[in-house]
């Protein structure tokens, strides 16, 4: 066991940290949809592949660079120590919809999508819960009839983030309504700009208007756009969420060491609870920031495990299901405290795109850690079936 | 970068459990509650002469050579089983003895001919240099004895048992471990390794921590068995989320514990700049893990774990006294906040 890296990855984190500081992009990333932050993501995506940055663990016949999660991950942590922003509008097409493509496409659907993900051509959202199917997934009722080449597809989709911005959607369908509720659903590459797709924004707690469901009326989407086998799209679905909740979380995990680090200096420099000394003089604070510290650095020494399991195994297993858990406990935790110590400024509304971080903001954004991408619940429900073993 | 064990590194925790089951079950722990020492002379040989206190000992002091992190998986083992006696003390002595060259003890405390218990600091000044020890002590399982080990921030010593002075036998919450206390009025070092030399302080909390990832892991494991067997309203009680998200929470602490306790070893290991900050993260998440995991475990096996005859409770006072061992979980909370952040 080591926790060496090779004069190689050394090498590769050195070009990694040059490269960002030379080519991060110098101002702000607007917050609002349509404040230009599509233009901004994209330009910035376009630069990262153009510096050969990005699908670093992508094939290399589809535009990546075939490296290891590894190298993945190193690039994560510079990313995150650079401070720079965490550019969520990209987060499916490179963390769900292209890993998915790659694992289950056609080829002539890889070899038209996964490179327009790296050079930041689309955008990608995915069109999974539904008002009846959010917990309960595999209940989606979004109806696909096949009419010819071509699905029609009437129905609705909910928490579907940037499908204003989206290019692309990852949908799933019903295909079949007659057999179990995991059989007949069928995983679709939906083209945005098809009529007969209304968009509405879903204003979150957090007061980020990205979030949407998306209403479709006869929409035609052509066969040729099923990934996986029609009405295979479960297993399909699968694969993604675990890919989301196995190396997708990686970045984040990485940035919530930063944030714990960020509070730190915050308590140093804020006035604590007894109107006296700064925050971290007070023992209940201190030791809450000490325990933030100590579980970050678990929740990163899970991470090198995970990673290191992948390397072994290939494919990320239900183990990612315990690291999105821990993760969204320890973020939690973490905003809150951020709360505590901003004291009675606390009640000032910022954004965590704020320069400086907007602490107030980061604590209602916070709470989408243990419901997005499958509660904490359910996380829980698939760790104690598929990894304990506990009866159902 | 690997921080998985390799088959090779689980071959030797795997003969070392087998042995413990067979040997030191924890049934010893009952059998052996009025005796002065918490495990025999002829038990504690039987371990060493599987290599069982010499995995990171140089092989020319009869150890197997190995690193800290395969000392880590063993005493993973050691929690797992709840084995008692003076394992971490002793590994730490000879290690201690060897770097003082004193390589005829560290040999005899290798091979179990010389046994190592823990003193702890209560009150009086802290030890700076070698000099004669003083102070009133804590003495963990130091019954039978021949050395006592302690770790002053600036160091670490060993004093034969025999000079602590006047001993006091005290009840401990653990029936697995011996406490007494003791003012010691200037017993002499025997030897004597500064923190500048080998951080014994950093290494202690890294083994204390492995004994109490193994309990944590444990107890997840009896309270998942148990959710599995136990039949309430005609089902499994494991299917009632309450009882199964306690068990996921349990495992996922579990887990965050055992594999920072590995980050933290591969870096003392290997002389990362953080390893302090790492090992106090591993003590701080693996003692949290095996007390409130092994608390977890009591109210999951309801009426049956708050009888003495079960084993739970054994756990959870076994983790609350490693978790006092060589720093409080307060003071290791201090002190991590304190280190520069992790690399």
């Amino acid at each position: 066991m080591d926790l060496d890296f090779t004069v190689e990855q050394s090498e590769f984190r050195e070009e990694v940290r040059t490269w960002l500081a030379e080519n991060a992009p110098r101002e702000a990333r607007p917050h609002t949809c349509n404040g230009g932050m599509r233009e901004y993501d994209l330009a910035w995506q376009r630069t990262q592949w153009e510096g050969g940055w990005a699908g670093i663990a992508w094939p290399k016949e589809y535009g990546g660079r075939g490296l290891a999660t590894l190298q993945q991950l190193i690039w994560y942590e510079e990313y995150a120590r650079a401070g720079l922003p965490a550019i969520d509008s990209t987060f499916v097409g490179l963390n769900h919809a292209g890993p998915t493509l790659i694992a289950r496409a056609s080829e002539p659907q890889k070899a038209f999508h996964l490179p327009r993900i790296l050079r930041g051509e689309d955008i990608w959202c995915q069109g999974f819960s539904e008002p009846g199917a959010g917990s309960d997934l595999a209940a989606l009722s979004t109806r696909a009839e096949v009419d010819g080449d071509y699905f029609i597809i009437t129905g609705q989709k909910i928490w579907t983030s940037f499908a204003m911005l989206a290019d692309y959607q990852e949908l799933l369908v019903r295909t079949d309504r007659s057999g179990s509720k995991h059989h007949g659903i069928t995983w679709l590459i939906c083209d945005m700009r098809t009529p007969g797709i209304d968009v509405r924004p879903i204003e979150t707690i957090e007061g980020g208007a990205e979030f949407c469901e998306c209403f479709y009326n006869e929409v035609r989407i052509p066969r040729a756009n099923v990934v996986g086998e029609q009405d295979g799209g479960w297993d399909v679905a699968m694969s993604t969420l675990s890919f989301e909740r196995g190396t997708g979380y990686t970045s984040s995990q990485v940035r919530l060491a930063q944030v714990v680090e960020d509070l730190i200096e915050l308590a140093k420099e804020r006035t604590g609870p007894d109107g006296r000394r700064a925050a971290i003089a007070d023992e209940e604070i201190a030791v809450r920031l000490a325990t933030a510290r100590a579980e970050v650095a678990a929740l990163r020494a899970m991470t090198y495990a995970g990673i290191c399991r992948n390397l072994r195994s290939g494919t990320p297993g239900p183990e990612g299901s315990m690291l999105k858990l821990y993760f969204a406990e320890i973020a939690k935790r973490v905003a809150k405290l951020g709360m505590e110590i901003l004291g009675d400024d606390s009640v000032r509304a910022t954004s965590r795109w704020d320069q400086p971080f907007g602490w107030s903001g980061n604590y209602f954004y916070s709470f989408s850690t243990s419901i997005g991408g499958g509660t904490s619940e359910i996380q829980r429900n698939i760790i104690g079936d598929r990894v304990l073993g506990l009866p159902r | 970068m690997d921080l998985l064990p390799s088959q090779e590194q689980l071959e030797l925790p795997a003969l070392a459990a087998e042995f413990f089951a067979d040997q030191m079950p924890i049934s010893l722990i009952r059998e052996r509650q009025a005796e002065p020492a918490a495990v025999t002379r002829e038990m504690w040989a039987a371990a060493a002469e599987l290599g069982l206190l010499g995995v990171s000992a140089a092989e020319d002091i009869g150890g197997l050579g190995l690193g800290l992190d395969d000392e880590v998986l063993l005493f993973r083992e050691i929690g797992r089983h709840l084995v008692p006696g003076p394992f971490i003390a002793s590994v730490l002595g000879a290690r201690m003895a060897a770097l003082a060259g004193d390589a005829g003890l560290a040999r005899k405390i290798v091979a179990g001919d010389a046994i190592v218990g823990l003193a702890q600091r209560r009150s009086g000044a802290e030890l700076a240099a070698a000099g004669p020890l003083t102070g009133q002590f804590d003495l963990f399982d130091a019954a039978d004895t021949d050395y006592l080990l302690h770790v002053a921030p600036s160091g670490a010593a060993l004093v034969e048992t025999a000079d602590a002075g006047d001993v006091q036998l005290v009840d401990c919450i653990d029936p697995g471990t011996r406490l007494a206390t003791a003012a010691v009025d200037g017993a002499p070092v025997a030897c004597w390794v500064p923190s500048e030399a080998e951080p014994l302080l950093l290494r202690g909390l890294a083994l204390a921590s492995a004994v109490l990832v193994g309990i944590s892991q444990a107890v997840t494991d009896m309270s998942v068995e148990h959710a599995k067997n136990r039949v309430q309203f005609g089902r499994p009680i494991g299917v009632n989320q309450a009882v199964k998200h306690a068990c996921v929470d349990m495992a996922v602490a579990a887990e965050a514990a055992l594999q920072q306790t590995l980050f933290g070893a591969i870096s003392l290991r290997s002389g990362r700049a953080d390893a302090e900050f790492q090992v106090l993260a591993a003590k701080v998440v693996s003692g949290r893990a095996a007390i409130d995991n092994a608390a977890q475990c009591i109210q999951v096996h309801g009426g049956m774990g708050y009888t003495a005859e079960h084993n739970a409770h054994l756990y959870l006072k076994r983790a609350h006294v490693l978790d006092c061992f060589f720093s409080s979980s307060r003071k290791s909370l201090s002190a991590l906040l304190a280190a520069g952040p992790a690399q």
